[in-house]
């Protein structure tokens, strides 16, 4: 093999020699502008091209002059404080938007000035989130599991109508504690988070009836929605919640309310664990749920990693019901004692037998699904 | 007249130097150096630079082919003066010499050559007869990676599984496989690496690693070496890199002879 010195071919070659190499002088008798190695990238530059430039640094200028530009930006938008709020405290986060069928982490800045809590968001000129340090009712920090199967803290902050706002932070412990220190500085006290992995974001709390509260809620539930059309019965997802008013199931992916009922109306509950799917022979415990709508005794059924836990609260309000009637009457048809308001007016929770007195017009659907 | 001494940069000269040369024979290369200067050399004991007179100010341009020519024009003096001298010290491009108060820029330059005599002397002791080339050996990754899939017993099986799996499952095998040749190819690399460089070094008196560069067609940089040699022996390590080019997948850039940028 020759070597070759076709002037052509090995032109990048000689660069590479005469532009970083040969001897070098001393540097006090040698002109330089901006010192000698910039001319030689200079030249490099020229030859070989922008994507070298910026590699060697050629547009370190212009980058400069770029980031002078956005820091001076970053500078002239700040959210429009009020006469006399001052930032204490400025942290980078995201607020948990949730409305309608859009959800997401929305990105900003924390902003925690003596008044409020804000999230900005200075791209946009946009307040993704704010609120007045008075209407914080509590504060605290869950871990949650992120999707990236990390454990993420959440800042949970309960605010007026005991709407639960998520946030994260780049130090959510710190932003947490500025907050309280900011909020008690002003003579404000804080409510207690009893169970933290309790809070949640959705929504309902904005659907409840005035003087309507949550007493129990948890993670997610099944529901069997009933039949509809040609769509056959179909187990849904979404969270169950009982009120001091109603037993409401939440459809997570229409997000709205698709069954609700009066505890009130809640006949009986009962367990079981039986098939679930057509296509599988899993079986799962199912907790259905009788309850009375005009005059007509109907069931739900739920399922759910955590339903047995519903079953303590659920006889509860059950067994309130009992005490509606004192007098115990046996079922005409299958001889379970019951209370006999309870019989007359709902009907027997073993047999379904329904007085002939309510008039009803309608048959009797069968609890058992 | 105090006046004109004081005379703006504009006018003020400087030197270029092109490089230190062995021998102290009165040089006149003519107009053929940067811009058609005229290039002499100028003597202290038995050295001498060769230069030409310019302004003070270094020569830069954004266009590509002043740049070239300037290039060119560089090399071609320094070559004329290896022709004439038999051995220099190249100089990078771009080095002038400027004056001081009292001092012209000629004094300056035979100031240094006189305080760093020894330096250049041993320099020249270490380069003479001898010149520079380049080697640069690259590697085609695809080539390899198909030569390695049949050698791995590993990969082979991989390669080999993927064929009866589901389009997704497909994907996941081809992504394990991808990793898998990465890291094969790079512990291959580095076989190679030492394996050539071993080979190479017997050829040559001196060697530099130098950073491997981009080259074009997929191909990647396996290693970027500048060899010193006498010239002669330029058919010996000729001979050992034709061995290496005719390896599948391998090719060999030898280019020289130069003159001895890096080593000095």
């Amino acid at each position: 093999m020759e070597p070759t010195r076709d002037t052509h071919a090995t032109l990048v070659d000689l660069l590479d020699r005469i532009l970083d190499k040969g001897l070098v002088l001393n540097a006090d008798i040698i002109i330089s502008v901006a010192g000698i190695p910039l001319i030689g990238v200079n030249l490099r530059a020229a030859i070989a091209g922008m994507e070298t430039m910026l590699k060697y640094g050629v547009m370190q200028a212009w980058d400069t002059q770029t980031r002078a530009w956005e820091s001076e930006h970053r500078k002239k938008y700040l959210p429009a404080l009020i006469k006399d709020e001052d930032i204490a405290l400025k942290m980078f986060g995201s607020y948990y938007y949730n409305k309608g069928i859009y959800n997401a982490w929305k990105p900003g800045f924390f902003y925690l000035t003596g008044k409020r809590l804000i999230l900005y968001r200075q791209d946009f000129d946009e307040i993704i989130f704010q609120i007045p340090l008075e209407e914080i009712k509590a504060l605290a920090i869950k871990e949650e599991a992120y999707f990236t199967k990390e454990k993420k803290k959440v800042i949970c902050l309960i605010g007026s109508k005991k709407a639960v706002h998520r946030f994260s932070a780049a130090q959510a412990e710190i932003l947490k504690d500025a907050i309280v220190q900011n909020i008690e500085a002003r003579g404000f006290s804080l409510e207690k988070i009893s169970d933290v992995s309790k809070l949640s974001d959705l929504q309902i709390t904005t659907l409840l009836m005035d003087n309507e509260s949550v007493l129990n809620w948890g993670e997610k539930i099944w529901y069997l929605m009933p039949s509809d059309g040609i769509a056959q019965d179909t187990w849904r997802s979404g969270h169950l919640f009982l009120t001091d008013k109603r037993l409401i199931w939440w459809y997570d992916f229409e997000k709205r309310i698709i069954f609700d009922v009066y505890t009130n109306k809640v006949i009986s509950i009962n367990i079981e664990t039986r098939k679930t799917s057509g296509l599988s022979n899993c079986k799962e415990k199912v907790l259905d749920v009788i309850y009375q709508s005009d005059n007509v005794k109907k069931a739900v059924s739920f399922a759910g990693g955590e339903i047995e836990e519903w079953i303590g609260p659920l006889n509860e309000i059950v067994n309130n019901l009992t005490d509606l009637g004192s007098e115990a009457e046996a079922c005409p048809k299958c001889g379970k004692e019951a209370p006999s308001k309870e019989l007359l007016e709902r009907g027997c929770s073993n047999c379904n037998w329904v007085s002939p007195m309510l008039g009803n017009k309608t048959k009797i659907i069968d609890a058992k699904v | 007249m105090k006046i004109e001494e004081n005379v703006d940069s504009k006018t003020e000269k400087a030197i270029y130097v092109y490089c230190i040369a062995a021998g102290n024979a009165e040089a006149d290369f003519g107009n053929m150096g940067l811009e058609n200067n005229y290039v002499y050399s100028v003597s202290y004991k038995d050295l001498s630079a060769v230069i030409h007179s310019c302004m003070i100010e270094p020569y830069k341009s954004e266009d590509k082919e002043i740049v070239k020519a300037w290039a060119t024009a560089h090399e071609k003096v320094v070559e004329a003066a290896l022709e004439q001298f038999g051995t220099v010290l190249p100089l990078g491009f771009d080095t002038i010499i400027k004056g001081e108060s009292g001092v012209t820029p000629e004094d300056n330059l035979i100031n240094w050559i006189k305080d760093d005599y020894e330096n250049l002397k041993q320099k020249i002791a270490r380069i003479e007869n001898k010149a520079e080339y380049g080697v640069q050996i690259s590697w085609d990754p695809k080539v390899i990676g198909e030569k390695l899939i049949e050698d791995n017993a590993e990969i082979n099986r991989l390669n080999e599984e993927i064929k009866s799996k589901s389009k997704g499952l497909a994907y996941m095998y081809r992504q394990k496989l991808e990793n898998l040749l990465k890291k094969e190819i790079e512990i291959t690399s580095e076989k190679y690496f030492k394996d050539f460089y071993e080979k190479i070094k017997n050829c040559v008196d001196d060697i530099k690693i130098e950073k491997t560069k981009k080259v074009e067609n997929d191909r990647q940089m396996l290693l970027n070496l500048s060899c010193l040699l006498p010239k002669e022996k330029s058919r010996l390590l000729g001979d050992e890199l034709e061995k290496i080019n005719s390896i599948e997948g391998f090719f060999v850039r030898y280019t020289g002879p130069w003159p001895p940028y890096s080593f000095v």
